[in-house]
């Protein structure tokens, strides 16, 4: 019984991170693409954290880390850190 | 014993299995070192077939054997050239024969894009769209209402800015947006990119812009 949990889990667990990477991966091209169209450098961002709503710190490969976050006028803004 | 024998089978057969697979590879070798026929072929067959199946013909000739070149020149010549000549033939008859079938497939698809800007929709299809992220298209959204206010701006006469200025502004801005979906979006890419010169017929014509603003 135990292997058959083992079996089913396995798969089941691994499916979830795949899906979990892949919002990850979603959300660091998101703020890739957010930081370049603000026109400062980042080739890749390696890591974000979420400070609260809508406001995310990121690092990039390259070493750049950018504060983005939208604003009280609903403008995305991108400080370089 | 058994175990043995069956290895020994085995490595016979992967001794032959290897042994066969060599000569190929040789062949390939001193093909590609005597006469680029294998990669010749494949440049022949987009466009210039004639060329490059003559340079390597001769290369050819004295390679192979020179028995060959009496009546082989004209037959082992025209072998390796023939077969791509009569094969690049077709070829470029079966691109053209589609070529037309796509232009008149093409254009009308152009000429509604560019008839009729249904610019809501184009819209809504940005909105929806799964090739960007929301802060990305916040950011594009910011950037696309900046650019709208300096073409009120425009209009109204209290802009420094010309409007070959605010084109080549309007053009970057486009470029952002196809650049950003084309990879995930194709089709939506396509709509916006043909839609260009409809959008900025709205946006430099006084009139229509104050439609649009209305």
């Amino acid at each position: 019984m135990k292997s058959l949990t083992r079996i089913i889990a396995v798969p089941v667990l691994g499916l979830a991170a795949v899906g979990v990477a892949a919002a990850d991966d979603g959300f660091a091209k998101d703020l890739k693409a957010t930081i370049a169209l603000q026109g400062l450098p980042c080739d890749q961002v390696v890591s974000s954290t979420r400070n609260k709503d809508s406001d995310y710190t990121a690092a990039c490969h390259d070493g750049n880390r950018y504060h983005v976050f939208v604003d009280g006028n609903g403008r995305v803004v991108v400080q370089k850190l | 014993m058994r175990r043995f024998s069956i290895a020994v089978t085995c490595a016979l057969l992967s001794a032959c299995a290897h042994q066969s697979g060599r000569p190929p590879l040789a062949k390939a070798d001193t093909a590609v070192s005597a006469a680029p026929t294998v990669p010749a072929a494949a440049p022949a067959q987009p466009s210039p077939p004639v060329a490059v199946a003559v340079t390597p013909a001769p290369v050819a000739e004295p390679a192979s054997a020179p028995q060959s070149q009496v009546p082989g020149v004209a037959p082992g010549g025209p072998r390796t050239a023939a077969s791509p000549v009569p094969s690049p033939a077709p070829r470029p008859v079966a691109p053209v024969r589609t070529a037309p079938a796509k232009t008149p497939a093409a254009a009308p698809a152009a000429a509604p894009a560019a008839a009729t800007l249904d610019l809501p929709l184009l819209e809504q299809r940005l909105k929806d769209t799964r090739a960007i992220g929301v802060f990305t298209k916040l950011s594009l959204k910011n950037q696309v209402d900046d650019l709208l206010t300096q073409f009120r701006a425009y209009h109204k006469g209290g802009s420094p800015q010309t409007l070959p200025q605010l084109r080549q502004r309007y053009e970057v801005l486009l470029i952002k947006v196809v650049s950003l979906i084309q990879n995930d979006d194709p089709t939506l890419a396509a709509a916006v990119g043909s839609s260009r010169e409809a959008i900025w017929g709205v946006l430099s014509d006084p009139k229509k812009f104050a439609t649009l603003n209305a």
